[in-house]
Parts: C-alpha cells; structure tokens; sequence
C-alpha cells in the first residue's frame, strides 16, 4: 500500500493511522464528509492535460536554443571537471577535477562523455541539466498532487514549467538545477514519509538530500528546513530510531565525497580544505538587497503574490504542509541572504515550494480540484473556478511572456553570472583554438573569461583580476603576480578583453588595455554581438576583443 | 591578302605596347617547401658551453679536465663545472687565442691560452645546462639540433659574420677596413637580388647613420652594428638606395609577419640580446623567443624555416677539433639550431656544417650560384628537415627546463566507482518504499510466510 493511496483515504483499515495524515486529514474527509458530485471531464482529465502542457511548454522552453550562446565560467569550470574525471586529454590539463563542489554532476556528465566527444560536451551537459529540470517539474507535480490535490499538482508544475528562474537555471550546465532535483525529491520523500510514518521513506528522503548535498554542498541548508519543521510539528518526527537511521543515512551518503576524494588522491585534493575558508572569509560579491531585487522578478511577481496570498489568506487551515513549504523557502533565503557569497542561482531548489505555494493558493481560493471524489477542499460554484482557470492561464501567461522574452534577450554587453551563456565566448574561444599555437598564454581581464577561453580554446588563460593574496582568491585559480614580466618576457601572447569583465571590473580592464598599448597589442580578433543601441536601431556591439601582444 | 592588314597593325601595336609594360622577372620557386629562411647570428659561445650536457649529442667527454698549462706536464687540470650563475666575462676570442687553444689539434690549451691575456681561465671550461638554457634545449628536444656546426673562421666576429653573408672572409685582418669590404665582394643578396628573389637585414635597434665610415666617432657599443651587418661596411650597399633599403631595424620583422610582407630570405642581427658574455644569455633567450613565437604566430610559419646561430666561440671550451679546410678555418664548434613546420623531430645532425652551409642551402633551395669555394665545397643544411612530413602545427615552446614532473593523476576509478555505487544505493532506497521491486517483496514475504519454528521429519512422525 502506497503513501498516495493512504492520502487519498483508500487506506486499509488496519493499517495504523500516522499523526500526520491525520493533519492531512484526506482520508478521514473524504469518509465523514462524502460530497458526491458528478465527475465533469474537465475535473476528470484537466489536470492531466494541465500537466502534459507544463511538461510540453517546459521541454520547449528549456531545449528552445538550448546551446546557441557558448558556456559561461561556472558551466565551464563544471564541465571542465566532467572532462577530467573523464580523463579527457586536452581539458584534463586545464581543469582540476576537485575543486570546490562535490562531483555528483560532472560524474553524470563524466559517463555522457564518450558518447558526445568533447565537441559536443557543453550541449550534454546541457541537456542533462534540462532533464534535472523536467524531471523537477515532475516531482513537484507528484508533491502537490499528494498534499492538495491532482490540480493544484498540475498547476504548481505549470506555474515551474513557465518560471523564468527556473527555466533560466535548467538551461544550464550547473549544479544548482540537478541539486534543487535532488532536494525536490527529498521534499516528496518527505511528504511520503509525514502521510506514511514508514521509516523507509524517511532514509529514501535523507538520501535525496544526501545526493543534493553530493551535487552541491549547500543543499545541506534544506537539513535546517527539515529541522525547523520537525520541530515545529514533533507529530512528524514519531520515535527517535528512524531518525537516527534516516541521519546515519544522510551522513553516509555525504561522506562519499571526502572518501572519494580521499582515496583518489593526485592534485588538488589538498585545496579541498582551502576552498572552505575561502568562502567562509571572502568579500561580498552582491550587495545585501541581491536576492531581494533579482530573484521576485525572476520567480515571477505573480506567482510570488498568490503564495503569499495564500499564506495570508488561508492561514487558518495551516498545517505542516505549510510549514515545510514556507521552511523550504524561508531557510535558504537566510542562509543566503547571511552568507557573503550570493549567487543568482543558489536560490532555484526553493522554485518549487513557491510554485506549490501558489498553486496551493489557487486551490484554496477558487476550490481547483474540489469536484473530485476525494478532494481536500468543499466545492464550490462553476464560476469561481472558471475564474480559477483564467487565473492560472493568466499567471502562466504572466510567467512564459518573460521566459520567451528572456531566451530572445540580446546581450547589451553585461552579464549576470549564472544567468545563461555567453554571447560571443564560444566563437572567440574556438578562434583562439584555431588560430594560436600549442603552449599559448592568454590574459584575461578575470577568471570567468579565462575559463571560457580555457574550456573553448584548449589554450591556458589567467585572470588579471585573481588577486596573489591567496585569501582572497579562489584556491583553484593561478594569480599572475608580475603581469607585466610575464608580457615582457614573452610568457603570455595574447589578452583578452571583454565587456562583461569590463562591466564588472573596470580597473583591471583599463590595466589590461594598459598592457595591450604597452607591449605592442594589435587586435587579431573581435567577437561582435548584435544588439540595439539606445535609441532602438541595431548595431554591432563589440564584446570580445582579443590583441596580439609581443615584448 | 585580305588577312595582311590586320596582322600588320596587331604586329604593330604589339611590338609598341609590350615593351611599355613592366618586366616581371619571374622568381625561381623554391626546390623545397621553405618560401622564407630566417637566420639569426648571435655572439660567442661554443656548442660544448651551450650544449655539452645535452642528452645524446657530442657533448663534453666525462673524463675531461684541461690543464692550466699544457707545455707542463706536471700542471694541475681543471675539469669542466656549471657555471650557474657564476660571474663570466668577455673571454679572449683573437685568432692567436684560436691557435693556442687549438694547439695544433691537441685541443688543450682553452685555459693556458687565456691565461696569456690576462684571464683567469678556468672560467673558459664551465657549461650552461637546461637550468640556465631552459628555451634553447627545449627547442633542442623538439626541432634540429646541429653538433657538428662549426664557425666558418679562426678569428672573432668580423671574419665570420662575411662568412655568413659571402662565404668569404673580406679581409686579411679580422678587422673592418678603414676603407670598407671591397665592392667586388659578392654577397648572397646580390645573388638573391639578380633571382628577383626578396631579402632584408634586420638589425636591433638600429641607427642607419652608423656605418664603417661613422663608426670610429660612435662612443660605446653600438657601433658594432657594423661588425654584425658587414653590409653597412661595403660602400655600394651604403651608397646604392635600392640596396640599403633592405637594412632595416628589427620591428619591421614583426610587421612583415603580421602585413604578409615577410622577404624570402631575412638575416637577423641582435644589439643588446646577443648572448655575447658578459650579457644575459636569458635575455637572449627571451629575444629569441619573441622571433620565433611571432613567426609561429604568422601565417609564414608554414613555409619557413628559421636557424640561429652564434657567430664565433668567444673563448670557450669545445672538445671537438675543428677540420681545417683553409687558412681561416673552420673555427671550434658554435651553437646551432633549426626550427621549421619541415624540421625534423628532436633530432641532433651531426652533419659537419658551418656558416657557408646556410648559403649552400639558400642557393640550393632557389637555385643560385655559389659565392665562393667556400659555399661550392659546403653541405647544404637539408638533412635536418624532413620534407616527406606534413608541417608541423606551431606550438609554443615551455621555458621549463627539465620539463615539471607530472602531477600525481587522481584515481579516477575511486571517485567512479563510490559515486557510483552511492546512485545505485539511492536508486534501491527509492524503489523499495515504493515497492517497485516485486521480486524482493516476494522474496520477504515468501520468507515470512515460512513456519517460525523449523520441522524435521522425525517430528511430523511425531
């Protein structure tokens, strides 16, 4: 008998009740509230085909122009490390394979790799992260299906499906899209566990979690969520013996990446240790508003509106769904909004709690789901949930015109990293490959850059922005501490400038330029992207500059 | 009839507008795929000084120690050291010092000969090795490396520099005349020239005012320049525009590579990076880099070749004696390297070369005449390339020398296998709560279906 069955109140009477379903209450409604009501096709196959559009308009959204725009840094650095662990030749000499991250994703990759060649390694990885993504929508489907109905599942999978930030994450190759997976599993997990009281879900969840923390290390904050409802509701937690095994588990999934990296040995497993302290200790990258003004506009305003709506207006049937939804949210967000380090996508696990959230609030509110047999919620009038209907097509609409606009979205020369790819590194990358000799040095304004052209061009880049103070630099990163000796004896022949690092680093772009007029820099390449200027007429904008340089 | 005129006026009008147009001598093509050589001169050093340490080439012999004076039967000897970065200076390098250190084949008398002029001589047996020379052996190990390649001349720099360009020493002293080198000297650029084949002498840092006729009122060094390019000593290349046009200051190298007017043939000279002791032969080595890393940067790579060289022994050790093929040489052995898409891989000629070897091949690869006995009688460079090969792509060559041990490679198989088998665990902990695995739930409840206590035969009978 599965958890989903005992939700739906067709549990078997001798199996024992948990504290939980019985807030969940799903069952026991059902049986003392029977609303018998005829079964229209919309509420019979609706959220089906609901959820069939989501996953349709979430595959296109995702696939559509999947691998127009090269890779950026941390794509870059990610498939960089697939490539080692591969034993790829050529890019194993540029990338380390431990760095700062576990290696659950580059391992997926890894195993991709001699079936796509490394030509192709950056539409693999791609795509590999686009099924973490579906796959995201799916699990959220299945999670809302359980703990609101089919409809608000579908619904919330709708609402994933059409999200800017997620849809934006999911299309590439980081860790945050499979680890905000991982954790979306443990969230179902979870679900089945509070409905069940089966400790084998339980131990499932905290491996989940295990294999989100193994992806990335930070989805060990959803442990604090866990926590945090567990405490809030003892009724979940039952006796001390599963949650002893369910942490013994989580632990000796964790501890496969220390041991892993233990028994490999080789180089670079000694930073492991310094990357810690590196973030522990490094200077905020976004100021403290970051998340606050990025990431509302990215979930959509509207979805972010219902959830907490929702929250407000229907309080009163609050449970330790909405608890874990709400600790799945807010726990993160602090931990991030604290941490020094902000990151565009850090946030993304957090996407389908919002969207169930919002989805809650639209079944709340207009009773979506309420005609069927076995509904949580009383029915109500057809009108209210027509109404609820062009709300979902209004909010989905509010969500897929800001998707589309964003995947059409030419580059005015700045970059928001983790946003997507990189107009222009890949072709300027391929020309370096192309057109330099073997052994060539190239010098970038920062490191983003320098692992474009690393990744594309199979030549060493340095960042001239990575700081020789080894506290504050990434461990990985190699600092040049004498650029201009290094020019002038012939060490570096090329650098590279662009708009991006210029954007973000304007001193060390004016350095970098600097060098260029000093050692005799003559432009040998210019990667170009189309856009509009500020009166609306196209024009070529030059983002990336490459300069010949000698002594 | 009819067809008379018409013929008649086209003889006509040929016979007045073909002489009008421009004559283009035709270029002889090349006997090989070389289109460009690139020859640099640098100054003093032998090959055992340079390379006698070198891993398979004819390098210092291991029992070797020379003695402070070989007329002593009795002298101590001093046997070859690293100099590192011990302090050196310009050893004596005259013609007379050539013959005592020769000693009439004996090849014994590289410190007593210095000694005479007032050296300590000692220094004359120290080497440099990859520590000191990472570029140079790394370019050894990877292109041509000559150890048999011999300065054309006894005497120092002016001698073999003439060598170089006319395969003839010039004069009777190893000394610019005051007067200039003889018109009547012919050089390969004039050779080059009547082929209607490009050329031009590139020279750092160069002062075109400088020439054999300024130069004794130029205070310090640069006047040199004379010695390195003995063109600005023959009057008529001074004299001549179209002649002194070709000498040119280096830069112009590097804008020739990258504007695609690199000439056939171009000799290159340094100023301050010439290696020529007391200097920085690691500033030589970076000057060296930065030409050969701009013609591996240019298009030209693919059809050029590009040798250096040093244009005398400067005093040093060398323990090959040098074959005398007339009364000015050869001189000890010098440094010599080839670098080319054609070169062939890490190999070491041992070919006997000089000077006149790079005129022999110029003129065989363009089909000139000899200059002199000298290049007639020399063997062309050819056995270090490998013209059956497809040219090699450019790749820079690393500075590091001996190259970096790998770092330790990661056993991959650990990371691999442990994630691996973490998915795989997953996978199972996922599928049993939802009780996919049928066959193991079968098996459980098979097992718990079975009696708790077991039976035996003899209790049924019971």
């Amino acid at each position: 008998m599965s958890g989903l069955h005992s939700l739906r109140g067709t549990s078997l009477p001798s199996q024992p009740q948990s504290p939980a379903s019985r807030h969940l209450g799903s069952a026991r409604l059902t049986r003392r509230h029977p609303t018998p009501t005829s079964s229209s096709v919309l509420d019979r196959y609706g959220p089906s085909v609901l959820f069939a559009i989501a996953l349709l308009a979430g595959t296109l959204l995702r696939l559509w122009q999947l691998n127009r725009f090269g890779v950026n840094s941390d794509e870059a650095v990610y498939l960089g490390q697939a490539a080692a662990l591969a034993h790829e030749p050529t890019l194993s000499r540029l990338f380390p394979l431990f760095r700062a991250h576990p290696l659950l994703f580059p391992f997926f990759v890894a195993l991709a790799l001699p079936f796509t060649g490394r030509e192709a390694l950056d539409l693999a990885g791609r795509l590999l992260a686009v099924g973490f993504g579906l796959a995201t929508i799916v699990v959220t489907m299945a999670i809302g299906r359980l703990l609101f109905g089919r409809w608000v599942g579908a619904t919330a999978a709708l609402f994933l499906a059409l999200m800017p930030y997620h849809v934006t994450v999911s299309r590439q190759a980081l860790l945050d899209g499979p680890m905000a997976f991982w954790v979306t599993l443990t969230l179902l997990a979870l679900v089945r566990f509070a409905a069940t009281q089966r400790t084998s879900w339980l131990v499932a969840s905290a491996v989940a979690l295990g294999l989100g923390v193994l992806t990335k290390e930070t989805a060990v904050i959803f442990f604090g969520a866990i926590v945090t409802t567990f405490a809030l509701h003892p009724e979940l937690s039952g006796r001390p013996r599963p949650l002893l095994v369910a942490l013994g588990a989580f632990i000796a999934t964790v501890t496969v990446h220390p041991l892993a990296t233990f028994l490999a040995g080789g180089s670079g497993t000694e930073r492991t240790s310094q990357y810690l302290v590196w973030q522990l200790f490094r200077r905020p990258n976004h100021e403290w508003w970051f998340y606050a003004w990025t990431i509302p506009p990215a979930l959509g305003l509207a979805v972010v509106a219902l959830a907490v709506l929702g929250i407000i207006l229907v309080w009163k049937v609050w449970s330790w769904r909405e608890t874990l939804l709400v600790a799945w949210i807010v726990v993160p967000f602090t931990f991030f909004q604290v941490w020094p380090t902000k990151g565009f996508p850090y946030l993304v696990a957090t996407t389908p709690a919002i969207a169930l959230l919002a989805a809650r609030t639209l079944g709340r509110l207009f009773a979506l789901g309420s005609a069927r047999s076995g509904s949580v919620l009383p029915t109500r009038s057809n009108w209210r949930r027509g109404i609820a209907l062009v709300t979902v097509i209004a909010v989905a609409g509010s969500l897929a015109v800001p998707s589309i606009a964003q995947l059409r979205a030419v580059t005015n020369g700045t970059f928001l990293a983790g946003s997507g790819g990189v107009p222009g590194g890949r072709e300027a990358g391929e020309w370096v490959r192309t057109h330099t000799p073997e052994g060539t040095k190239l010098l970038t304004i920062g490191p983003s850059m320098a692992n474009i052209i690393q990744f594309y061009g199979h030549r060493k880049a340095y960042g001239l922005s990575v700081s020789p103070n080894p506290l504050h630099r990434n461990p990985t990163y190699e600092p040049v501490v004498n650029p201009d000796l290094w020019l002038r004896n012939g060490e570096i022949q090329y650098v590279v400038w662009d708009a991006y690092s210029a954007a973000r680093s304007p001193f060390f772009a004016e350095k970098l330029l600097t060098y260029a007029r000093r050692y005799h820099g003559r432009v040998v390449h210019t990667e170009l992207v189309r856009t509009v200027d500020t009166q609306g007429r196209p024009t070529d904008l030059p983002v990336i500059v490459i300069y010949e340089v000698r002594p | 009839m009819k067809l008379v005129r018409p013929l008649l006026t086209l003889f006509l009008f040929a016979s007045f507008w073909l002489p009008l147009q421009p004559v283009h001598a035709a270029r002889p093509e090349p006997n090989t795929p070389i289109r460009h050589f690139i020859v640099l001169m640098q100054e003093n050093h032998t090959f055992d000084n340079y390379f006698g340490t070198y891993p398979g080439a004819d390098g210092i012999p291991p029992d070797t120690c020379m003695p402070v004076d070989p007329t002593d039967p009795a002298s101590e000897c001093v046997e070859p050291f690293h100099i590192g970065n011990l302090p050196i200076e310009d050893l004596d390098h005259s013609v007379v010092t050539f013959r005592r250190q020769f000693n009439g084949g004996r090849m014994n008398g590289f410190i007593w000969a210095l000694r005479l002029r007032n050296h300590d001589g000692r220094i004359a047996m120290g080497y440099y090795d990859g520590r000191d020379l990472p570029y140079y052996w790394n370019l050894a190990s990877e292109y041509v490396l000559f150890d048999r390649f011999f300065s054309s001349a006894h005497g120092g720099s002016v001698w073999n520099h003439m060598y170089w360009i006319a395969a003839v020493p010039g004069t009777e002293k190893n000394s610019i005349p005051a007067e200039g080198f003889s018109n009547d000297i012919v050089t390969i650029f004039d050779r080059l020239n009547e082929a209607g084949l490009t050329w031009k002498f590139y020279i750092q840092n160069y002062d075109p005012s400088i020439t054999y006729r300024t130069r004794t009122e130029v205070v310090g060094p640069r006047a040199a320049q004379v010695v390195w390019c003995p063109l600005l000593a023959i009057p008529r290349y001074l004299d001549n525009p179209e002649l002194f046009r070709h000498i040119v200051p280096l830069d112009e190298y590097f804008t020739d590579l990258q504007n695609g007017t690199l000439p056939n043939v171009a000799y290159i000279v340094p100023s301050g990076a010439s290696e020529h002791p007391p200097g920085s032969i690691q500033a030589g080595q970076r000057f060296v880099r930065s030409l050969i890393q701009a013609l591996m940067r240019s298009p030209y790579w693919w059809n050029s070749a590009f040798l250096v060289t040093y244009d005398d022994w400067g005093g040093w050790y060398d323990h090959v004696p040098p074959p005398q093929v007339d009364e000015y040489g050869y001189g000890f052995r010098v440094p010599a390297f080839l670098v080319s898409p054609y070169a062939k891989r890490g190999f070491i000629d041992s070919t006997i070369y000089d000077f006149t070897s790079i005129l022999k091949f110029i003129e065989e690869n363009w089909g000139l005449e000899p200059l002199a006995e000298r290049d007639a009688r020399a063997t062309s460079i050819r056995n270090a390339f490998d013209f059956t090969q497809p040219p090699r792509q450019p790749a820079f060559i690393p500075w590091d020398w001996p190259p970096p041990p790998p770092t330790p490679e990661p056993r991959r198989s650990a990371v691999f296998g442990l994630y691996g088998l973490t998915v795989a665990l997953a996978l199972l902990t996922f599928l049993i709560p939802a009780r996919r695995i049928h066959f193991l739930r079968r098996s459980l409840s098979s097992r718990r279906s079975r009696p708790s206590t077991p039976t035996h035969r003899g209790e049924g009978k019971r």
